[in-house]
């Protein structure tokens, strides 16, 4: 028998799988942040492209350090790095207002790697989301400059957000509905001001089909109706609701992060739509900001809708009936 | 005649069909070997038992081994010439057999049945039995007892998707024996007793739906191009709308599923009086030098048929008999040609993924296309924990492992392996009644 000692690589089917990786994804997901990144350079200036590459360059170093604690070598941590602290790392600069001191970025990056995400098992393993987490560990740790913004003038605003407008005195901002979508002369976080750069991201990753923009959409549209319907069905809530705040932000990219959303079709609509509801309830209640609070707090009931949410194997129906 | 367009089905994937290689190549007829290494266990059931003895002299189409019980299926030389020897094989797949060794003389005498006079379902369903035809897309469940059921069955369906990418051979057959494959439909109507024939095809292949559209007694239905279409089940829904539920076979809705390549065999058989001695196998892949569709005989070391294709590239790393979402990876070309394989393919290192996998990151691509509706992330979570049971609430015996999770897996991760792995570890539990 000719040429025939040769072996093959054995393994179980399907032979060949599609070129998408997590690594793939997540590269998508940095591209997909980087219009909104740049529109806060643009609005804010250097000292936005300094925090944003500070939170960058943390969160990776942080996932290096943790991993060479844990043994292994640089080389192996190269070989799987998987691009997700990018993503954690630019999220995190990106909200973070340019009146932060400069350490707020660096303490919030180790604090979503290593913590949040690193030990509870790495990429995919984390209870919740690392950015959402840390938008909260910088809220609660920076309470002296928390609620006073910057405004793209450089003068330093008191709760004059559009947001806090309408949260706290029940007015409309002075702002014109376009102004809070283009994020022009908005105060605010870097990466949250411009709706537009960051709906175009989000449509990236929707025509890749990384996100189901259907989704975000779910939540976005709840939150405005309930807010609309808790001001006396006032519609003029509705846009500058949806349009203000850190709601874009969180609806597009940190709700959608796989990890914390449910997995099947039905999980994920309660999911957003209970996210919605809390939103605009408690941003109505406490008077503050607080989509990440709501996204953490519906993080932690994810497993519990899985649990409880499977899909039905196709035939199932009938063989119920047959019973 | 009639042709629609079949229901849609929201859940699988789309993978690219790589027909290219082979879609416009005639089925050549490769010349037998000279020497064949024929599989007493080509069939889904208990081996056939060799009738022959080491020294006989065979002629094409001499029983050789004789089915063993109802399952199982009978065994002919595919050529003219001596039994050498009757032993055990470890064959490509790991898997140890055995076979009867035939050195071929050349001459080309043939053997055939008698011809058949009465054509009532049941003498049929006999020729069919007699023939060794078994379900030839792949699973090799013996025919006649497919064309027995329990229950009255109402449609026949002929599965014509060809949904695996690659693979040509049923396109190929489906364009150029038209007329074969309409007697072997017919005969089969006959032996099932009934009128209703469905041919499904998907809408890749227009050519093969127009070969088909003159018959005015087959209900043409074009499929959208979606893996799994060939899947016996979402075919049956894809087709007529019917649902088999969960751990019930297509007899339970009154369907029976044949294979394009069943059908040619049945008409041999009935018709030209030949027991089933030849396949039609596509062989392809970037790792082949000339990608062919070839009509072999059965027993054809790969070697051979590897050598008739210009032989292989360098950058071959992996060796597939069927096609690349369901088929078997074989370690080496130490194997033979079986009834049941549609495809060999030779993949080279950019074609077939060998990433390593990483940890999953909940994104349910997996449940979000499997065609069976399942949550493959815990069916495996639960198989590597061990935990069986749980395993199987989520519906691991469901599973086709038709490979739609692990194709789009970002993670990379073997779903398909350990589904698999959950599958025989549940079977085993209830065998031993737990």
């Amino acid at each position: 028998m000719a040429d025939n000692s040769k072996l093959y690589k054995y393994s179980s089917s399907p032979h060949v799988k599609s070129p998408r990786t997590t690594k793939w994804i997540m590269i998508n997901v940095c591209i997909a942040l980087l219009p909104a990144c740049i529109m806060g350079i643009i609005y804010f200036g250097g000292l936005a492209a300094l925090i944003l590459a500070l939170a960058l360059v943390s969160a990776i170093a942080s996932e290096f350090v943790f991993l060479l604690i844990c043994g292994k070598t640089f080389k192996e941590i190269v070989k799987q790095f998987d691009f997700t602290s990018c993503v954690t790392g630019l999220l995190i600069g990106m909200s973070i207002g340019t009146n932060y001191p400069l350490y707020a970025p660096v303490l919030g990056s180790i604090f979503a790697i290593i913590v949040v995400k690193m030990l509870f098992g790495g990429t995919g393993k984390n209870l919740v989301n690392p950015a959402v987490t840390d938008r909260i560990f910088i809220f609660m740790s920076f309470q002296t400059v928390v609620g006073k913004w910057v405004d793209p003038s450089g003068n330093l605003v008191t709760g004059a957000t559009a947001l806090a407008g309408i949260l706290e005195t029940g007015t409309l901002p002075t702002l014109s509905n376009l102004q809070l979508f283009l994020g022009s002369g908005l105060a605010g976080c870097i990466g949250e001001t411009c709706k537009v750069a960051l709906i175009a991201g989000a449509i990236y990753l929707a025509i890749l089909g990384i996100i189901d923009l259907k989704y975000p959409v779910i939540y976005v549209a709840v939150t405005g109706l309930f807010t609309v319907a808790l001001n006396g069905f006032n519609f003029a809530y509705f846009l500058p609701t949806i349009l203000s705040g850190g709601l874009m932000l969180g609806a597009l990219f940190m709700s959608t992060d796989y990890t914390t959303t449910p997995n099947t079709t039905l999980g994920n609509v309660i999911y957003f739509v209970a996210l919605g509801l809390l939103t605009a309830g408690l941003r109505q209640a406490t008077k503050m900001e607080v989509v990440s609070f709501a996204i953490l707090l519906m993080n932690l009931i994810v497993p519990l809708i899985d649990k409880f949410v499977i899909n039905k194997p196709f035939g199932n129906k009938k063989a119920k009936e047959n019973k | 005649m009639s042709i629609r367009k079949g229901k849609n089905y929201l859940y699988g994937i789309h993978v690219p069909d790589q027909k290219h290689y082979s879609m416009d190549k005639p089925i050549e007829k490769m010349p037998a070997p000279k020497k064949v290494y024929i599989s007493l266990s080509q069939h889904i059931g208990a081996p056939a038992i060799p009738v022959v003895n080491v020294g006989d002299h065979v002629i094409k189409g001499q029983l050789i081994g004789e089915a063993s019980g109802t399952i199982s299926a009978n065994v002919f030389s595919s050529v003219c010439g001596t039994v050498t020897a009757i032993e055990d094989i470890v064959n490509g797949l790991g898997q140890k057999f055995k076979y009867v060794i035939i050195e071929n003389d050349f001459s080309d005498q043939e053997m055939f049945f008698d011809n058949m006079s009465d054509f009532s379902p049941s003498s049929l369903i006999e020729r069919i039995r007699l023939a060794g035809i078994v379900g030839l897309g792949g699973a090799g469940f013996p025919t006649a007892v497919k064309l027995s059921p329990k229950t009255p069955i109402d449609t026949l369906i002929i599965n014509g998707a060809e949904c695996e990418p690659y693979l040509n051979c049923d396109y190929r057959l489906m364009i150029e024996r038209t007329d074969d494959i309409y007697k072997g439909i017919k005969y089969t109507a006959m032996a099932l007793n009934i009128n209703k024939i469905i041919i499904g095809i998907e809408a890749n292949k227009p050519q093969a739906i127009k070969c088909f559209e003159r018959f005015s007694d087959l209900d043409v239905v074009v499929l959208k191009k979606q893996y799994p279409m060939g899947s016996e089940k979402h075919l049956i829904y894809c087709t007529t709308g019917r649902k088999v539920p969960i751990g019930k076979m297509p007899f339970d809705v009154g369907c029976c599923v044949q294979n394009i390549k069943t059908m040619i065999a049945c008409f041999e058989a009935i018709e030209q009086n030949k027991p089933l001695t030849e396949i039609v196998m596509t062989v392809s892949g970037n790792g082949i030098n000339d990608a062919k569709n070839l009509k072999i005989a059965l027993g054809t070391p790969l070697t051979d048929i590897v050598e008739y294709c210009g032989g292989e590239k360098e950058n071959t790393i992996k060796l597939v008999a069927g096609g690349p979402m369901m088929g078997k990876a074989l370690i080496s070309l130490n194997n033979y040609a079986r009834k049941t394989d549609s495809g060999l393919l030779l993949l080279t290192d950019d074609e077939t993924s060998a990433r390593k996998p990483t940890n999953c990151i909940n994104c349910a691509v997996c449940a979000k296309n499997c065609p069976m509706r399942l949550m493959p992330m815990y069916i495996e979570s639960y198989a590597l924990a061990g935990d069986f049971k749980s395993a199987e609430k989520y519906g691991a015996m469901n599973c086709i492992e038709c490979g739609s999770c692990a194709y789009n897996c970002p993670a990379k991760r073997s779903l398909v392996q350990s589904i698999s792995y959950a599958k025989a570890k549940i079977k085993e539990m209830k065998q031993n009644g737990r």
